[in-house]
């Protein structure tokens, strides 16, 4: 719990203020509670006097009526009397609603009806009838029976009276009961709660001061250390979150100033000393310095000199001071660089002589191939010829051949049509058959009726009985006829059958031959098409025959070009050979540590520059092989002219029959075409 | 009629016809005339072999498929089919043949009676058999016939 100082002080206080209150509030609450319960105490004994009066005025009231009574025979009645009458009776009679009052709030079960009828005839009896009979002078009878009236009367008034009475007692008494209990239950309380208060601000008051005390003394503690002197403690108690708390940090933060400022001061003395220290040395270095520099300039002239008359063997060996250290190796670095670079010229000037001894030999190889590819050209170029007269004479054939395919094409048409004219001849033969059959049919049914009528009249006949004897041999002759011309038809009908039968077959047979005339008319055309790609591809020959004996005359130029190349290269050769020996001389003029191996080398050279060479000798080269050049980049990749050729014959076969239309015009405008740029590209050799 | 044909002599003329496959024969002197076929009229509740009435030359006459009567399958008729019109008791009646085949004149003693082993019902159809040379003609005795049925349907 971190409270500061003020928050603790308050928090025992407010404790205190709380019991003290409770202790006011308790008592305050039980007094007020016993004066309600006397006020109503007095209330009701105002009651019970008057009460007591109203009883005491009954009892006025009956024994005046009595003495009235009495004095009868005296016929008046005193001044004094009457006055006494009629204050009781005005008094019965006021003291009613103080009755009817107390009864309804006490509870009381009394008949407050009756209780004024009972008064009202009273103070009627007392007041008008017996002065009535007084006066009057009433017999005695009468008298006594409003004695009686009165006396009844007045004895239920003191009834009720007694009853109400003797409740305003017992209401004072109850009154009295509850304001002393009150006051005892109160007092019991206070002593509980100021008991209790007194003990927890007690307790309260004890922790936080003895809290507090701690606190003040810890740090107390540490302040007199400080003071003493020892700083290197740090102060306690700065954790705590109070004032205290705050008190113990700023004590920490003036202990760790002090510390500070000490450690300054000791500082600057280390400081002052050094310096002084220092001055005293740099004195005596910087004469050691000056004579150092006098040493190294001196080595370095002598160096120099030595350099400029070309002795490149001389290394400063003696170290300089630091800071003149890198000249000594800078000098160092440049003779032995300049030393390497003309050693380097030296091998290399000996590695060129031998390269161009190795160029010279690979020339005269070169002219010896030259020679043999100009007669392999020779060659070439008449076997090309022989090729062109035999393509040529094929050509020719070939023309030919699709000239007659040409004519059976158009015969195997014509064919067609002699079919088409025998078909439909078949047919006319056909229905010339039917017809016939027709008209068998007809010369059947003739026949039949024939035979019939005979039958009729082979009939009549035999019913004439012997008169028609000889007509019945003519029916009979008739009938016979008839039944020969039936016979005659059915055999035509069969004929006649079997002739179309015949026909139908017939028929067939020139359908199918029909069928194989048109296949043979397409093969034809196939052929035809076939002799076409052939002529063209024999013509595409031609033309590519052509190309290749022009190329074959444009490597002819470029050999003798070749030749003439062979020979610049030899005389550039000799020439390199010289400048070789002269720049060998001019470095010999160095001194190296190899300087000795450099001047050999550089006297070989001469020896060999002295050997001549025979231009275009025959040097047979072992195992020697002139290095193939690399490729120029301005050259670029082209096709042979034999390769086109191939090409477009492979394109001839192909049987594209359009391109054909023409095809020496158009080849033979290609081959002009193609040409020219050919031998631009050849040239470049 | 059977006694008339005894006392007319020794020779008998027939006309012989085809039904199927056999070949029957009638005495000629009981037809009026042979006709090629013609469609004939159908009657009703006449019995299967009663195909009908033909009008020839105005008078209306029955005709009768002549194989059905005899128990063979019916005559498909066709052009080369005949009606054969006979007299039968003073009655024309015409009978279909499938085709008439001969006009012959026979001896009475060729006349041979149907064999015994025919019960005597249906032998009364048959006069006699006629034996040629390569074949067997039955002689049809058209009174038991036709006759027979005519009365009963008068």
């Amino acid at each position: 719990m971190k409270l500061s100082v003020s928050q603790r002080l308050w928090v025992s206080g407010v404790t205190a203020f709380i019991g003290i209150g409770s202790l006011l509030v308790v008592g305050w609450y039980s007094s007020s509670s016993v004066s309600a319960a006397l006020a109503n105490s007095q209330t009701i004994d105002v009651i019970d006097k008057k009460v007591n009066d109203l009883r005491f005025a009954n009892e006025e009231v009956r024994l005046a009526s009595m003495d009235v009574i009495i004095d009868r025979a005296s016929k008046a009645i005193s001044a004094e009397r009457k006055a006494t009458l009629d204050e009781n009776t005005k008094f019965l009679k006021n003291g009613v609603p103080t009755i009817e009052s107390f009864a309804k709030s006490a509870g009381l079960n009394i008949d407050i009806a009756s209780l004024s009828a009972d008064i009202d005839q009273v103070v009627k009896s007392s007041n008008e009838k017996l002065p009535a009979l007084v006066l009057g002078g009433a017999p005695e009878a009468e008298f006594d029976k409003i004695d009686d009236e009165i006396d009844t009367t007045g004895g239920r008034i003191k009834a009720v009276l007694d009853i109400v009475a003797k409740a305003t007692s017992d209401a004072q008494q109850h009154e009295v009961d509850v304001a002393v209990s009150q006051a005892q239950k109160s007092a019991l309380l206070q002593f509980l709660i100021g008991t209790i208060a007194v003990l927890v601000a007690g307790g309260l008051m004890a922790w936080q001061s003895r809290n507090i005390m701690l606190g003040l003394n810890a740090v107390r503690r540490s302040m007199n250390r400080i003071a003493k002197g020892d700083i290197a403690t740090s102060v306690d108690g700065t954790q705590r979150a109070d004032e205290i708390g705050e008190i113990a940090r700023v004590a920490e933060t003036l202990r760790k100033a002090t510390v500070e400022k000490e450690r300054a001061e000791a500082a600057a003395q280390e400081a002052r000393l050094s310096v002084d220290r220092e001055r005293s040395e740099n004195e005596t270095e910087r004469q050691r310095d000056e004579e150092e520099i006098r040493r190294c300039v001196t080595i370095l002239a002598g160096g120099l000199a030595r350099l400029a008359e070309g002795d490149l063997t001389q290394q400063i060996d003696d170290p300089f001071r630091a800071d003149l250290e890198r000249l000594r190796q800078d000098y160092n670095a440049a003779v032995a660089r300049l030393s390497a670079v003309i050693g380097n010229i030296t091998d290399q000037s000996s590695s060129i002589h031998s390269s161009s001894v190795q160029i010279r030999t690979a020339a005269d190889d070169l002219a010896k191939r030259t020679e043999q590819q100009a007669a392999a050209l020779e060659e070439t170029s008449s076997a090309l010829e022989q090729i062109t007269i035999t393509m040529q004479t094929s050509t020719s054939k070939a023309e030919e051949a699709g000239a007659m395919v040409e004519s059976t094409k158009a015969q195997a048409e014509r064919s067609t049509t002699v079919v088409r004219e025998a078909m439909q001849a078949m047919e006319r033969i056909e229905s010339a058959s039917a017809e016939i059959g027709k008209i068998i049919n007809v010369i059947d049914e003739i026949a039949f009726q024939t035979n019939l009528l005979a039958l009729n009249a082979g009939v009549e006949a035999a019913r004439a009985g012997e008169a028609g004897k000889g007509f019945a041999v003519v029916a009979q002759e008739v009938r016979e006829l008839a039944n020969r011309a039936a016979g005659a038809a059915k055999d035509i009908k069969q004929l006649v059958a079997r002739s179309g039968a015949e026909v139908q077959t017939g028929a067939e047979l020139v359908t199918a031959t029909g069928q194989a005339l048109r296949a043979i008319g397409a093969d034809v055309v196939k052929i035809n098409e076939h002799m076409i790609s052939i002529v063209n591809a024999a013509r595409e020959q031609n033309a590519g025959l052509a190309e290749i004996n022009t190329s074959i005359g444009q490597m002819d130029h470029v050999t003798q070009q070749n030749a003439a190349m062979v020979e610049q290269t030899n005389a550039a050769c000799q020439t390199l050979n010289e400048d070789t020996t002269r720049l060998e001389n001019v470095i010999s003029q160095f001194r190296t540590k190899l300087g000795m191996s450099a001047r050999a080398q550089g006297e070989r050279p001469a020896v060999h520059a002295h050997t001549p060479i025979p231009p275009r000798a025959p040097i047979v080269s072992t195992g020697f092989k002139p290095a193939i050049a690399p490729a120029q980049p301005g050259q670029r990749p082209r096709t042979s002219p034999a390769q086109k050729l191939m090409g477009r014959l492979e394109n001839a076969f192909s049987g594209s029959t359009t391109s054909l239309k023409s095809p020496v015009q158009s080849s033979g405008q290609r081959a002009s075409t193609q040409a020219s740029p050919s031998t631009d590209q050849w040239e470049e050799f | 009629m059977t006694n008339a044909i005894k006392q007319s002599g020794a020779y008998l003329e027939i006309v012989s016809f085809h039904l199927g496959d056999q070949e029957f024969c009638i005495d000629i002197m009981a037809i009026r005339e042979i006709r090629g076929w013609a469609p004939v009229t159908p009657m009703p509740h006449t019995p299967r072999y009663v195909l009908g009435l033909i009008n020839l030359r105005g008078a209306v006459i029955p005709v009768i498929d002549m194989a059905c009567r005899l128990g063979m399958p019916m005559t498909e008729p066709s052009e080369r089919s005949a009606i054969i019109v006979t007299d039968i008791k003073g009655k024309l009646v015409g009978l279909l043949v499938e085709q008439v085949s001969d006009m012959m004149s026979i001896k009475s003693e060729d006349l041979q009676p149907a064999p015994e082993i025919i019960p005597e019902a249906q032998r009364a159809f048959c006069r006699g058999i006629v034996a040629l040379e390569k074949n067997m003609v039955c002689f049809l005795n058209l009174d038991t016939v036709i006759a027979d049925e005519l009365s009963m349907a008068a």
